[in-house]
């Protein structure tokens, strides 16, 4: 049985999503022993219509988010890990997904690293509070179920604006992560209840601040409510980084 | 009452509840193990329910609620070493946020 990951990057007129994968590829191999092959289209990446704003970077601009769909026909692996070039794999974590049976898992549930936010929005969409199901980390196993989940993926995807009514969504831009949810439901005939990831994932919006300490090990420096400064320290613990300036510049200075 | 000790400490007690939670959610992954065909979570519910068993072959729950046929011991075995290790890890890293608050 052959396993790997698999990481889409495009990169945009700010951020280095290539280099990411690039240093995020390193950590999965030293933790999880796994190769992994990076998805990108450096032609395209500067060609894409979907455009959002990035917290930290203050500004709108392109984001290369609507291939991920493919990954289920682009992985050479039997078992594959398909992660965000912005989440930091700094444990072997991940490994209990790849030992699993299941044939799909997702995050449901993402929580705050400050405790500041309690996800009640980020962790929904649509005017009907849809739950969501984040496409940050999925592992799938090459089978009936995990092809159909991808495929409705690129079914909503390319039917985007109906899908966008139906669910009452007001985002501005085409998410994976509610292309996913949408796509569960329907696989799973609408039933609410199926396998997800046992533990929350671990997230860091983007006006706080990020910093590595050693191999693993980060600082974050938030602001409380109040506007009071704190930090917290992060070893050998996963997370997503939602924002990514700070993530760029440490992926620059590990060349 | 000196306010501005107020004001550190309860800093220092905002610092140490966040720090104690993220630890928690963190080992609580790490408590997690796929085995036998199921996912499991280390704890003292499953240590406990399967300690002591006389019979062998048990078939158990799992975390995805599926019923799945295990060999008790050895997953007993599983469940208390990813506990020692992790929890024992989990300990460290408090008693170092606490030298360090």
């Amino acid at each position: 049985m052959t396993i790997g990951a698999l990481i889409f990057a495009y990169n945009n007129e700010q951020i280095d999503y290539v280099s990411m994968a690039q240093w995020s590829a390193r950590n999965i191999e030293r933790h999880l022993g796994i190769p992994t092959h990076i998805v990108t289209d450096q032609e395209s990446a500067t060609t894409g219509t979907n455009r959002r704003w990035f917290d930290d970077y203050g500004q709108t601009f392109a984001w290369h988010n609507e291939s991920r769909v493919n990954a289920y026909e682009l992985s050479p692996w039997d078992r594959t890990l398909v992660l965000d070039a912005d989440y930091v794999v700094a444990s072997n974590q991940l490994r209990v997904l790849l030992d699993s049976e299941q044939d799909f898992l997702a995050h449901r549930w993402a929580y705050d690293i400050t405790g500041i936010d309690d996800f009640s929005n980020l962790n929904y969409f649509g005017n009907n509070r849809m739950p969501m199901w984040w496409a940050t980390v999925m592992m799938f196993r090459r089978s009936n179920h995990a092809r159909l989940i991808f495929e409705s993926m690129t079914m909503i995807r390319n039917n985007w604006e109906h899908y966008k009514k139906l669910y009452k969504n007001k985002s501005p831009s085409y998410r994976n992560d509610h292309a996913l949810t949408i796509a569960l439901g329907i696989v799973n005939g609408h039933t609410l209840n199926y396998a997800g990831i046992p533990w929350a994932l671990a997230s860091l919006t983007p006006e706080h601040q990020l910093t590595q300490l050693d191999t693993d090990e980060y600082r974050v420096d938030f602001l409380t409510r109040e506007q009071r400064p704190r930090w917290i320290s992060l070893k050998n613990q996963d997370f997503h980084a939602m924002g990514k300036r700070h993530l760029g510049d440490i992926v620059a200075n590990n060349p | 009452m000196n306010t501005d000790e107020l004001i550190s400490h309860g800093r220092s007690r905002f610092e140490h509840a966040a720090a104690k939670r993220l630890l928690k959610e963190k080992y609580q992954g790490k408590l997690t193990f796929a085995f036998g065909g199921g996912m499991w979570r280390a704890g003292p519910e499953l240590i406990t329910l399967l300690t002591g068993r006389s019979e062998v072959d048990i078939v158990l729950l799992d975390l995805y609620e599926n019923p799945v046929r295990v060999i008790a011991p050895q997953l007993l075995r599983e469940a208390e070493q990813r506990w020692k290790e992790q929890m024992t890890a989990w300990l460290v890293e408090y008693e170092e946020l606490n030298r360090n608050r």
